[in-house]
């Protein structure tokens, strides 16, 4: 408890240092959906009377739009304190799905879960950088402690609440309603297929309702339903390509239009296609399938941040189980570092000095993509050896 | 020049024949430009001598035989001219188009400079006048004045001056360039200084001078342009309402023979020479080593150096006057009117060389109040505005501000009513 308050209060520190004005605006950081700027804009439309949809500037949910329209008016010494403590409020969620998890508690290692979270660069300099993707994080952890706690309706509510802002979350729908039914208990090391698939349709119909309700609600709100357009579908169309992180940006600059509707298609499907098979492979441990969805989804959606894979990593820790079988660690911490260190750089030499060119950048984000790609797959990799044990010497484990 | 065109040149008599090959021989020996070929067969200084004369020759040469002119285009601007509506924004346009390169051919610079000049002090602004010299004249190494034109020999004015705006220069004087400059099919990258902006109401001078002969005309040392390419072009312009009056004037050897194949309605055309005849030079400049204007040109402009913008000159004048009076040309100009629908005699000169602009004054006193009864004009000549239309747009403001309420009334109603339900879902359901 100590422990979290003296981290909670190091991001307190932080958010009030100077560090953040550094960090406003950075396309790394923050993309055109969560953008604190795009944020202020809308509100001040809204508080105008203007249809902050109209232009095709502003992407948030409406509901983050009149949120912070009237109850949460966007200063940022306020915008500073709400984030660190909705980081706060999810760091303890990810240590308590652990104690759900691990049906222990273990003070030191719930410490330990708090500390990658709160303390992990991918997660913090978002957060300084006030981009939304710090709340879509903290809603996305609050579903899955809710399910791991069996609470379905908080979870879908939560789980509704959450693909206001991120589109690509309802896909975690499936595997969490693996989850409700099953519980988050480590069942890793025996894999035994699931028998009962009859509550999820109830689930289904139960997350379609809340939905519903959130869609009515937003259309009442603005008044027309150009808002569905401008956040659901510019996730899906993308039609603004300010560079970030991901991979699609760069992609969708040089292809010609003939061919546009087929690529978006491809990389659409590059994150749905992932979501059945990776439930059904581990639908003995749901709450590793939500995992790795949650990793498939952060390499391939349309406006990747830093935070998406850092809300991946962060999750890592609390499967201590599968650890010990990670098969090339260190080259993924090694990538990852290489591509932490590349992206500012070539983001400086192509837009802050001019010497160099977006190619470099979208080297740079290839790199990234490099070492999300490889944190996944050692991931499914260990989580379908666990059950193996230990290698013997000599022996080595082979698939079929 | 191909074979073909020897038989519309009369060789001259056998005396006369001797006496211009010593002449063209000694002065291609004398010539600066190097480019003397001494023709080893007889046929072949019976070509040279026989082909049209509107080839590079020495300015020596040329001021015994001919003078070649290209005339630009000048598209003049018109004022309000009698028949005209009140509202006429009639645009002149002046086009100047010179197309031969060598500095040996500055005296058509020099023309087609003069005539620029001439033009611009009748009133026609740069904007709507397309020059296009083919070479640099001023600017050329062999040119002992550096940055100068001077269009007599006593080097009295120097006409390149501070003020000069060439459109086309050097290598883009083409015959495409033209072709398409006044058709208008210009790649959508060509600036609005080089395109000819005209409409159904606008009157063009064109004034071409270079190196022309039976039908044709000279561009740079390696492209033709023909009289039947002119008057498509100037069908082409007809059919897509590019212009009101033409009046087209080129300075060329056999220079006549370029409009006579005009076929589209509202055509002037006036040549400096008939088939068979070249244009000569006027002067020399012994400094320079070139002639330094044309005698056509020269004349007309002469004539025109006596009107001013408010003259009532008219083209009639134009042609009782020296410029057309075989004793000063040595050639006969020809003047064509048969697709022009006026009379020359009604034909201003000002219609076409210069730019007077109309203006009418109106005595109009407004008084503009920001209620919604704002009409309230008192006027002597003028139209009553309407007030129902600033009337309805009060009533949009309104509305609008109305509306702006609505908005963030929503606002707070929205959040609360999210608040709230969130609140119940999460306390209701398990």
């Amino acid at each position: 408890m100590t422990t979290f308050a003296a981290l909670v209060f190091v991001r307190l520190l932080l958010a009030f240092s100077p560090i953040p004005d550094f960090l406003a605006d950075n396309h790394q950081l923050t993309s055109p959906l969560t953008s604190f700027t795009r944020l202020n804009e809308g509100v001040f439309l809204l508080k105008n009377g203007f249809d902050p949809y109209a232009g095709e500037l502003v992407r948030h949910s409406p509901a983050q739009l009149v949120i912070f329209s009237t109850i949460l008016p966007p200063s940022k010494p306020l915008f500073h304190l709400i984030w660190t403590l909705v980081d706060a409020l999810a760091a303890w969620s990810l240590s308590s799905v652990w104690s759900a998890r691990n049906k222990q508690r273990n003070a030191r290692r719930e410490a330990l879960i708090q500390a990658s979270y709160l303390l992990n660069p991918y997660l913090v300099a978002p957060s300084l950088a006030l981009s939304t993707s710090t709340l879509d994080n903290a809603l996305c952890i609050l579903t899955i402690y809710f399910a791991s706690k069996g609470r379905p309706g908080k979870a879908l509510l939560t789980l509704a609440l959450l693909t206001q802002s991120s589109l690509y979350s309802g896909l975690l729908l499936f595997p969490i309603s693996l989850l409700l039914r099953y519980g988050p208990e480590s069942r890793l090391a025996n894999p035994k297929a699931v028998s009962d698939w009859s509550k999820l349709l109830r689930y289904l119909a139960q997350y379609a309702a809340f939905m519903a309700a959130l869609a009515l609600w937003s259309t009442l709100v603005m008044g027309n339903l150009r808002w569905i357009k401008e956040t659901w579908g510019a996730t899906l169309t993308v039609p603004d390509l300010t560079p970030n992180v991901g991979l699609w940006w760069y992609f969708f600059t040089e292809m010609f239009d003939h061919f546009r509707n087929f690529f978006l298609m491809v990389f659409t499907a590059l994150n749905i296609i992932g979501v059945v098979p990776l439930t059904l492979k581990f639908q003995h441990d749901p709450l590793y399938a939500v995992y790795l969805v949650i990793g498939n989804v952060a390499i391939f959606k349309s406006y990747q941040t830093m935070a998406d894979p850092g809300l991946f990593l962060s999750f890592l820790s609390i499967f201590p189980e599968v650890w010990s079988y990670l098969r090339h660690p260190l080259p993924t911490v090694m990538w990852h570092l290489y591509a932490a260190t590349l992206l500012p750089l070539f983001n400086n030499l192509w837009l802050g000095q001019g010497t160099g060119n977006s190619n470099f950048f979208y080297a740079a984000t290839l790199v990234f993509g490099v070492a999300n790609g490889a944190a996944f797959l050692d991931s499914v990799w260990a989580g379908l050896t666990v059950p193996y044990g230990e290698i013997k010497q000599d022996h080595s484990l082979i698939q079929i | 020049m191909s074979n073909s065109r020897q038989s519309d040149v009369v060789p001259p008599p056998p005396h006369q024949r001797i006496l211009l090959v010593l002449i063209i021989v000694i002065s291609r020996m004398l010539a600066q430009d190097g480019g003397v070929q001494f023709i080893k067969t007889k046929e072949a200084v019976v070509t040279k001598i026989w082909s049209p004369p509107c080839h590079g020759y020495e300015p020596f040469v040329r001021a015994c035989s001919v003078s070649y002119y290209l005339f630009m285009l000048f598209v003049a601007w018109t004022p309000g001219g009698k028949n005209e509506s009140k509202a006429s924004s009639r645009t002149n346009q002046v086009l100047v188009i010179q197309t031969i390169g060598p500095f040996l051919y500055a005296h058509h610079v020099t023309g087609s400079i003069t005539g620029y000049r001439t033009v611009k002090r009748l009133g026609i602004p740069d904007s709507n006048i397309i020059l296009m010299l083919a070479d640099d004249v001023s600017c050329n190494a062999r040119n002992k004045f550096p940055a100068t034109v001077y269009s007599n020999n006593r080097r009295s004015l120097d006409l390149y001056g501070e003020n000069i705006e060439v459109d086309y220069r050097g290598y883009e004087v083409t015959v495409e360039n033209f072709l398409r400059l006044l058709t208008g099919r210009v790649d959508p990258s060509v600036p609005r200084s080089k395109r000819l902006l005209t409409d159904e109401r606008s009157n063009i001078f064109v004034y071409m001078t270079g190196h022309g002969g039976a039908e044709f005309l000279k561009f740079q040392d390696n492209e033709e342009i023909s009289a039947f390419d002119i008057a498509d072009a100037f069908e082409q312009m007809w059919q897509k309402k590019r212009y009101h009056e033409i009046f087209f004037m080129i300075d060329t050897c056999q220079a006549n023979t370029m409009y006579s194949k005009f076929y589209s309605p509202n055509i002037l055309a006036t040549g400096s020479s008939e088939i068979g005849e070249s244009s000569y030079s006027y002067v020399n400049d012994a400094d320079i080593g070139v002639a330094v204007i044309d005698r056509y040109t020269h004349l007309v402009l002469s004539f025109l150096e006596g009107i001013n913008k408010t003259s009532q000159a008219t083209m009639q004048e134009l042609r009782q006057f020296d410029a057309y009076d075989f004793n000063h040309m040595r050639s006969h100009a020809g003047i064509r009117t048969d697709l022009f629908a006026r009379n020359p005699s009604e034909v201003l000169l000002t219609d076409f060389f210069g730019g007077v602009t109309q203006t009418e004054v109106v005595d109009l006193t407004t008084e503009l109040s920001l209620t919604s009864d704002i009409a309230s004009v008192s006027e002597t000549n003028g139209t009553r505005m309407q007030p129902s239309s600033v009337r309805s747009f009060d009533h949009q403001w309104e509305k609008v501000e109305r509306q702006a309420h609505l908005q963030a009334w929503q606002g707070w109603v929205g959040s609360m009513a999210l608040c709230i339900m969130l609140v119940i879902g999460y306390l209701s359901f398990n």
